[in-house]
């Protein structure tokens, strides 16, 4: 039998530039934006440092100088554990992994309270030159690498299938990123807050066509901690909390691409986790009142919403367009403002997802609440989403 | 039949790794034949060649020639690149969907607007100074 995981706490640090030049005199440090948020989540939680069991960490990008980050942390912090400490990595889903990782030792008996964290810094590094190391993320090294793929070059792909096979527009796309950019304007988190319109939209340089500058991720640094706990735990402190309901994990088989075709929009692994979320949740989409899902582009956000069954097969760009999918609608979507405005600082991304859900689940999140919120669900992915990893959390009291 | 040759100028941006196996793969395309393995246990092709079948893990493989003809299933121009392409850009990127089954990822050539999605399209061999690559070009 293994116990109820909840989530009790949460801190992170608001996205955009934190790195310094590496030539500045004076550095920011990776751990010690970290160890704030550790210790603000841990008072966020009303917990004390020593009843931490375990630590996941997002292992950092290769960037951050500090090598076995994680047992650094440890003795930066002076936390000691009986149950576990470890970095992991998946790409994109790196955040989500530590999550899930931390979920496993709390539910597992392992630890009681279990802290899921991680820093990620990386707009010291030029992007032209970042993207020589992304680059060889996506796809076969010897394959595909050579012809100029970027990670983001899949996502336009996917906009254009998308646009051929439903009709969709351009506006219609557009408008994911103009509304996320109205959430983001109300999230104190978030890197880019000034409002935009669609025509500012599709007046951006291009990037990787059709999509524009607003319409792919910015470069971002970030630090989240989460704090969580046994259910009964949770209880003993006497303030609002959200319980880990279902949890949904595909991986496809394919890397970027493989040679057998398949729908590559239907986001075929995001399908898979979500419906074993949301039976393992005993949920459905219905049921959902606010999504914070993993989505570097304008497109992914569409297709992991129709994915996730909260907009019909084909709709999601449309429904983005009529409101559906903003604050106020049927079902908001990245109220947090999503990865292109809250920022996405990649390892981490998936954090700053959850920190989203805390807040709205325990009605704190100001002018962006969505009212009476009680169920959430959140995704993240590693490639075109070759692979998905879903969480379904409620409100508790 | 051999493949149609694009002589490029330059270096390739960021060259394949050859290796023992692989070489076949390359060797073959320098003279214009593009190749890919099948297995002779279930019979399904795949693309990059391996020397095993990914499908039911047999090794009992045979080299193939791949049909050099498809459908552009979607594509992409891309601007923001890695350093090592800043040459080249604007460049158009895609995935090919092969007369055969096999579905491809390259670059692709001759969109003349749009994105191309639909188009049928030849598999071309891209003859850099250093070595080949290979791409799909749009038939008008």
């Amino acid at each position: 039998m293994s116990a109820q995981v909840t989530l009790v706490g949460a801190a992170a640090v608001p996205c955009g530039r934190i790195q310094s030049p590496r030539d500045a005199a004076i550095q920011s440090l990776e751990h010690e934006t970290l160890a704030r948020c550790v210790i603000d989540a841990l008072r966020d939680a009303g917990l004390p440092k020593e009843s931490i069991g375990a630590l996941v960490f997002s292992h950092p990008r290769p960037y951050t100088q500090q090598r076995y980050f994680g047992t650094f942390m440890a003795n930066y912090l002076r936390i000691k554990a009986d149950g576990l400490l470890m970095e992991v990595l998946g790409n994109g889903m790196t955040g989500g992994l530590a999550f899930d990782q931390a979920a496993q030792a709390v539910a597992s008996g392992r630890a009681d309270v279990a802290l899921a964290l991680g820093v990620n810094f990386e707009t010291g590094t030029p992007s032209a030159e970042h993207m020589n190391l992304s680059m060889r993320a996506t796809g076969d090294l010897d394959f595909h690498v050579p012809f100029g793929f970027t990670p983001i070059a899949w996502y336009a792909m996917d906009a254009v299938r998308y646009m051929h096979e439903f009709g969709a527009t351009r506006r219609e796309l557009a408008a994911v990123a103009v509304k996320s950019r109205r959430h983001a304007a109300l999230n104190p988190l978030a890197q880019f807050r000034k409002p935009i319109s669609v025509e500012d939209v599709l007046a951006q340089r291009p990037i990787v066509e059709p999509l524009g500058l607003y319409e792919v991720p910015p470069m971002s640094d970030g630090a989240a901690c989460l704090v969580l706990a046994r259910e009964e735990v949770a209880k003993s402190l006497g303030r609002p909390y959200l319980a880990l309901k279902g949890r949904g994990f595909h991986h496809e088989g394919a890397h970027q691409i493989s040679e057998v075709p398949n729908d590559m929009i239907a986001l075929g692994s995001a399908q898979r986790a979500g419906r074993a979320a949301y039976a393992e949740a005993g949920l459905s989409a219905d049921d959902v009142d606010v999504a914070e899902l993993y989505a570097p582009c304008t497109i992914i956000e569409v297709l992991v919403a129709e994915a996730l069954q909260l907009v019909p097969r084909g709709r999601g760009a449309a429904a983005a367009a009529s409101g559906e999918t903003a604050l106020g609608g049927r079902i908001p979507v990245n109220t947090s403002g999503g990865l292109i405005s809250r920022g996405h600082p990649p390892y981490v991304t998936p954090l700053y997802s959850l920190v989203e859900l805390a807040e709205q689940l325990r009605h704190r999140a100001g002018e962006r609440q969505v009212k009476d919120a009680r169920i959430g669900i959140t995704s993240c992915e590693l490639g075109n989403y070759n692979a998905a990893l879903v969480h379904v959390l409620e409100a508790r009291v | 039949m051999t493949l149609p040759i694009v002589r490029v100028a330059g270096k390739r941006p960021y060259p394949p790794r050859v290796s023992e196996f692989t070489q076949t793969f390359w060797n073959g395309l320098a003279e214009g034949r593009f190749l890919g393995t099948r297995c002779a246990a279930c019979a399904k092709a795949s693309f990059p060649p391996k020397p095993f079948c990914p499908h039911c893990w047999s090794d009992r493989i045979e080299w193939i020639a791949l049909a050099p003809r498809g459908t552009v299933y979607s594509s992409t121009v891309m601007h923001a690149v890695p350093s090592f392409f800043r040459h080249e850009v604007p460049y158009r990127v895609g995935i090919v969907d092969l007369d055969d089954g096999i579905r491809i990822a390259t670059r692709v050539l001759n969109v003349e607007q749009g994105f191309g999605v639909g188009a049928r399209a030849d598999i071309v061999v891209l003859q850099y100074e250093d070595g080949p690559l290979f791409a799909a070009r749009v038939t008008a």
